[in-house]
Parts: C-alpha cells; structure tokens; sequence
C-alpha cells in the first residue's frame, strides 16, 4: 500500500492551557496500553509479530514504571473489576482513539486545522464527564491513555522507497506511531495529549522502549524537570 | 461402506478415480489444542485474538441464544463433536454469503449465508469447509502467500497509473486463502458431510444459486451476466462452476442419502428471517434480492416473502415497481398473519400511484393495528391532507 | 456522513498512515446567514462552525465542530431525481439507490438507511422516529437514526430533516458518537436546521 504523505509540520503536544499538575497531587490510572508491532512488507501491508508485540508490552510496561516515578504522582495500572461491562470499556477506548485521531487531523496539522481550533493556546478536547463511570476509575483523578503502533520497514520496503523516490511517488518505510493522553476523570477532558505519526525508539528492546516512552510522555504536565530528551528528531 | 467411499473419494479428487480404488484414507485423526510454533504463526494467532476479543464486544454480533445453539448444532453434527468443541462460532449481522475461519479457532457466519441457505445440510457445507480450512491450517501458509501478492501489487503501482483499484482488491482479499487451499477445504467439507448425517450432494446445490444470484444481480444492474468460469490470474477461490461441478462429481460417487433437515432449518431461521429479509431488501440490489425471494419460495410464496418482496418492489418504485407491490401487499395481506407494515406499504404505494383514497385506507388500517408506531405522527398527517 | 471514511476497510485504515490531505477549512461565522451546498438552501448558525474543505459530493457539505468523525452536519442542497445522496465508493459492484421525483417523504428515512448501509457495509443501521415537520417551508419529515460500523463498538445517533421540493431532495443530517459528543451539539445542529430557507 503506497501512502501519498505531504510534508507537513505537525505539533506533537496539545495542553489545556492554564492546566497544571502540581507533583504529589493526583491519583492516575493506567489503561492498558494499545500496543502493536509488526513488520511492514515490501507491499506495505502489517505484518503481526507476536514475539515483538510481547517484547514491547514487556518493555514498554517496564519504561512506563520508570517514567511512572518521574511523573511526580501515583500512578497505578487499571483493574478491569470483574462485574464490569467490556464493552463499555471497549467504547470508550474507540471515542478516545477517535478524538485524538481528530486532535491530530483537525488541530496538530496547522494546514488543515479548523478555524475554531485556530486560537492561540486553545485545546477543547473531551470525552465527556460520564467516562467516570468506567467501572474501576473510582478514586481515580485521571485516566492515562497509551497507544503505539510500530511496522517495521522490510529491505524490500527501503529498496522499494528508493525505485519510489525516483518515480516522484512518496512511499513511507514503516510505521511508527504513538500517542498519550490524560484525561480528567470528573470533567472528561483531555488535558493533555502527546501524539506524533513518526516516533523513534525501537519498542522491540528495552533502550528503545526508554526512549519511546520518555517521547510519548514528553511535555507530560507536573513532570519534575529530568533528563531532557535529546533523541526525539533523531530518528525521523 | 459409505465411509470407505468418502474416503476413496478425497484421493480420486487428488489424482485419479482409478487409484482412488485401491486406497482408503479416513478422515485424518483430530489433533486438539494446537498451539503456534514459529514468528509467522504467532503473529497470526496474536492477531487473530485481539480480532475476537473484539469482536466479542462488536454491534454487529447476533448474541441469540437459540439461534447460535442451532447453528452450533448442525457444526457439531456436521465435523463430529470432538472436532466442534476447538471452535468459537459468532454468527455476524452482515447481508452477503460469507463464512470465516481464523487460525485461533474463530468462526464466523454471516447473516447473508443463513438467509441464502435452505437446510442443514447446505449448513453443514459452509461450516464444514470453514472448519476444513482450520483442520488444514490454511490460514498460517494464506499469511505467507499474501506477502508475496501484496509485493507485486506495490511494485505494480509505481508501473501502473491507475492502480488504485488493484490495491483495494488485494487488501479486500486479506483473509483470503489461495485457490488449492479452497479445493482442498471444499474436499474435507465434502467427506465431513458424508460421515454425517447430511447427504453430501448439499455442497453443490450452494454453488449452483451463487452463481445464479451472480448473474441475477448482474442482470439486474443492467450489466452482462459475467460469471467467470474461468479463473483469473488473481482469482484466490475455483470459479464457482469449477466448484459446483467437482462438488457434484464428488456427491455422485459418494452417493449417500440422508435427510438435509429442511423443515427444521426452516423452523430455526423463522424468528430471524423477517430481519434478514430486510436487510437484504435494502442493498439496493433488484436482481439479486429477486433471485434470493425466488429461491427461497420454491416450494411456495410464504408471507415474511411476499412482504420483503414488496418492499422491494416499493423500493425500487417505478410506476410498473409500485402497482406490483401494491399487489404483493394484498397477497400477504390476504393470507391473514400480515405484519401492520403490509398496510403501510400498501398504502404508500398507491399514494405514489395517485390512488389517493384507497392508499388513504390502507394507512388508516395500519395506523388502527399499529397505533404507536415510530412513524404514525407522520402517516396520520398524509391520510389527514 | 464522513464519506472519506467509507468504503475502507479495517485493513486498509491500518495500513494507510493518516495524514490528511490538504482540505482548506473555513470558519463559518455566528449569526449571518449563508448558502449551503452549492445551492439556494440558506441557514443562519447562532453560533461559529467549521466548514469542512473536503464535500460528500457534488451537491452537499459538511460543517463540523470537533472533526467529522465527533460531529457531522451534513447538507444535500437538492439532490436531483436519479442521482444519489452523496458520492460513490463503488458504483459497479455496490451502488448507492438514488433519488425519484415522486419519492413520499416516508422514503428519505428509507434513501438514507439504506444509501448508510451500502456506504459503511454494516446492517447496524436503523431509522428510530419519523414525524412531520416544516422544513425549508415545505412539507418535511424529522428523523432519528443510530447506526455502528461494520466491526466497532462505538455507537452513533443521528437526526435528519429532508423534504422534497421541485422534485429535488433537500436534507440536513447531524450525527455524533452516542458517547458525550451527540448531545454536546445536538442544540446548536438543531437551531442550524430550523433555519433553513430556500
């Protein structure tokens, strides 16, 4: 599959402006992270790897507990209660799927921003104040959302993309996307969302996994000043 | 004996009656809890779960407890007990003829299938191919096959100009096994049915309306009846002749007998059929739908069928469209278990062949038999005017 | 309806990375009243929208206000008979009905379930109440609707407005996610039909 990709400029981190996270403050629950890896053929086409799916989740759970002690806050993994309703679940991870594909086509690409979103510093994003009745978010302050998508880009692929370049046809060698987002568990809001179509880190070890995580978590609110991350446009 | 010439017959498909003679080859013994051993094979079963964890959750499940304990059944009857328990069957709310299997044990059947098939034993074929092609581990090989088809798509379209529709046609065929994995699917299909219950001569009836329904739909688009008997370079499945006419040789030399259970499918299907008519009805697909109502009034037109046919009729709503509909309307009418609807189609079609008052009437009865009706605010207001 | 999202499979949404094209939005101002869908419909927003550059097809457009797939006001600025309600992913082997002079009010529900079931491949599609109603001064018809696409979870409900007048078919849609974002703008989606002229 060939994917005609403008180049654009996209913005990675939207926040609500005046949000603040102050350290020590709040209770956030981990969902389970969205996490998919696979090889991308010469045809474009994903190609699942269990074994690097496995190796990820691995990884990229054990970066997040790391990053988790930086973040200034508790955060603790959600616990699906077992009377709970899976679909709901279910729903509302496909409604903040939706709203931050929205954020990144209608808000993070300034070429195709809608006009109301247009205003400096404005971020209106929810997914409304019922998500607290997700069952298992009880005394929970807010909702960590996490997604990565990773497609690994085969010799054919980048043997292909030169033959493309040639050709004037953009063709992009893997996919690796990501995003993260809190959400305000009383009010529904999305205060904060990181997202980016081209992350680097290689999930598939636990150096890469650091990396990814520290991107996906980059311009986290309330974090304490760390280690700045130097590796981000490294790997585009 | 029927067993032995079940088994006979596998071989003579694979080489030649002749040598089938000589050697008998039962079906091979069921190996249970199959587990994944290498990457490709992991990456297909990880897929495959997240598929069905949601699909658990997805709308378009039909959840029907009596409806999934029948269809389960005629599986279980079909590929023996033993072979049935390593099998999850969802039934999807889909409207066209298909049936899946994925490489963790994941059926699905689709609502478009029920509908077109007549007995149990035409739905014994469909799951017993579907479940052949897990005995066999199709999907693992389909996986490296379609690597390769999609390779050459990628390369073609930097040739080719206009190649968008090539790539959507090999995406579409995702799930797709190749053409020697759907012969060999309809071949164990085939011997599942005869050591079943079921006559095995089920499996080339469905072939045979597919393909009519093929031309009809063709037909009725106003394009050339175009079934291919000849399959393409691209072509992933037998042409549908090719497999009618095997599937028949096949029945022939087995020549078992048996009951295709029609009247109990009949009776299974009845609380869904009025659904699923009418999703088909509203496909937009005149010729096809026609000969779908045709097939399934064979052995009379039934009211749930006279009414869906209207509909159709009335949806298409030419002015020849509507005076039929009318017509078919008072047939199911007449035959006294009519749903209110039937007198609101009436109605609305002779409103729309200008014969106001009797059009006016026949709303007047739907809105007396249905007074609640989501739409009685609206009728009300064109039998007032 | 966001039409570019139809006719994709799930496989193929995968593996197209999602960068959108460059579409031109425009802001449509509170409060002054302006054609729709390249027609003679008018409506006058009390408050702001967002006019999406990409159209559903020839005679209709889409205003949003989060993202057309959180919400989706859609107008068909009179749709002649014989053509369909918007543009075709596959005319050959899945084309859409289309509009007929004579069509009842009763049928725009009818057009546009079944044009939804084609267009997303889901029988998840179904038309709740139908009531008489004024629309662009003319006799019309309001409608609720719900529908899910083919393999997902979230619900949508929708509410439509449509008459036919001179033979051509005039109708507003709004659909959201059941989930928050259809209640959100349903009042101001609303207030936008009720001020529909021709």
């Amino acid at each position: 599959m060939l994917t005609s990709v403008p180049v654009f400029a996209q913005e990675k981190t939207g926040l609500k402006p005046g949000f603040q996270l102050k350290p020590g403050t709040a209770r956030i629950v981990l969902l389970r992270p969205s996490i998919k890896v696979g090889a991308q053929s010469t045809g474009g086409m994903f190609e699942p790897n269990a074994d690097w799916t496995a190796q990820a989740r691995e990884n990229i759970a054990a970066a997040l507990g790391l990053a988790q002690t930086s973040l200034g806050n508790i955060v603790g993994d959600y616990v699906e209660p077992g009377n709970a309703d899976p679909a709901m679940l279910a729903e509302y991870q496909e409604l903040f799927d939706a709203v931050a594909q929205s954020v990144i086509e209608y808000q993070f690409f300034p070429g195709n921003r809608l006009p109301t979103k247009k205003r400096d510093g404005q971020f209106e994003w929810s997914l409304g104040a019922d998500v607290a009745r997700l069952p298992g978010l009880a005394g929970a302050d807010y909702a960590l959302f996490v997604t990565t998508e990773d497609h690994f880009g085969s010799t054919g692929r980048k043997v292909l993309q030169v033959f493309a370049a040639l050709a004037r046809v953009p063709v992009t060698a893997g996919v690796h996307k990501g995003f993260a987002g809190l959400v305000d568990v009383r009010t529904g809001e999305l205060v904060w969302l990181n997202a980016d179509l081209q992350m680097g880190g290689d999930v598939r070890d636990a150096e890469g996994a650091q990396k990814r995580v520290r991107q996906l978590l980059e311009g986290f609110p309330g974090k304490p000043a760390d280690a700045p991350v130097t590796a981000v446009s490294a790997a585009h | 004996m029927r067993w032995r010439i079940a088994a006979a017959l596998t071989i003579g498909m694979a080489s030649t009656p002749a040598m089938a003679a000589n050697k008998v080859a039962p079906l091979p013994p069921y190996v249970a809890a199959y587990q994944p051993t290498n990457v490709d094979e992991r990456g297909a079963w990880m897929m495959a779960d997240e598929d069905e964890r949601h699909l658990r959750d997805a709308a378009d499940v039909i959840r029907d407890p009596a409806l999934n304990a029948y269809v389960r059944g005629v599986l279980c009857r079909t590929v023996g007990e033993d072979r049935c328990k390593s099998v999850r069957l969802y039934i999807l709310r889909v409207p066209a003829f298909n049936a899946t299997m994925t490489a963790n044990g994941t059926m699905t059947i689709w609502s478009g299938a029920l509908l077109r098939l007549r007995n149990e034993a035409e739905l014994g074929a469909v799951l017993g191919h579907e479940f052949g092609h897990f005995e066999l581990r199709h999907t693992l090989s389909s996986f490296r096959n379609r690597r390769s088809g999609s390779d050459l798509m990628a390369w073609a379209s930097i040739l080719v100009a206009n190649s968008g529709a090539m790539q959507i046609s090999t995406i579409g065929g995702f799930y797709a096994f190749d053409r020697a994995q759907e012969t060999s699917a309809d071949m164990i299909g085939v011997r599942y049915l005869a050591t079943s219950r079921y006559p095995s001569a089920a499996a080339a009836d469905v072939w045979d309306r597919i393909m009519g329904e093929a031309d009809a739909t063709a037909i009725g688009r106003h394009r050339k009846a175009n079934q291919k008997y000849v399959a393409g370079f691209f072509a992933t499945h037998p042409t549908n002749l090719a497999r009618a006419t095997y599937l028949r040789a096949a029945a022939q030399e087995i020549g078992d007998g048996g009951s295709a259970a029609a009247d109990a499918y009949r009776a299974a299907l009845a609380p869904w059929l009025p659904t699923f008519l009418a999703d088909q009805v509203k496909l937009n697909d005149f010729g096809g739908s026609e000969f779908v109502l045709a097939q399934l009034a064979a052995d009379g037109w039934t009211t749930p069928l006279l009414f869906a046919r209207a509909e159709l009729y009335r949806e298409r709503g030419n002015p020849r469209d509507l005076v039929s509909a009318a017509g078919f309307y008072q047939d199911a009418i007449a035959r006294g278990d009519a749903p209110p609807e039937a007198y609101r189609g009436l109605g609305l079609s002779l409103l729309r062949s200008q014969q106001i008052e009797p059009g006016k009437v026949a709303l007047r009865d739907y809105l007396r038999r249905k007074p609640d009706a989501g739409d009685a605010a609206l009728i009300s207001t064109l039998v007032d005017s | 309806m966001s039409f570019r999202r139809l006719g994709l499979s799930v496989a193929i949404a995968a593996a197209l990375i999602s960068v959108p094209a460059i579409a031109g939005n425009k802001l449509i101002p509170a409060g002054t009243r302006i054609a729709v869908a390249k027609s003679t419909l008018t409506v006058q927003p009390a408050s702001e929208w967002n006019k999406l550059g990409a159209r559903p097809g020839r005679n209709a457009e889409t205003w949003t206000l989060d993202g057309d797939a959180l919400n989706d006001l859609t107008f068909y600025g009179g749709i002649d008979a014989g053509k369909p309600l918007f543009r075709e992913a596959d005319r050959k082997n899945r084309p859409l009905p289309t509009v007929s002079a004579t069509m009842l009010i009763t049928d725009i529900p009818a057009l546009l379930e079944s044009s939804y079931r084609i267009a997303l491949g889901t029988a998840a599609m179904s038309i709740g109440t139908v009531e008489p109603v004024t629309f662009a001064g003319g006799k019309g018809v309001r409608f609720t609707y719900a529908f899910t696409r083919q393999g997902e979870t979230l619900h949508r409900r929708g509410e439509g407005r449509g008459a036919m007048i001179g033979g051509r078919l005039y109708l507003i849609t709004y659909e959201a996610p059941a989930l928050y974002y259809f209640d959100r703008s349903v009042a101001a989606a609303r207030q936008v039909a009720d001020s529909a002229r021709l």
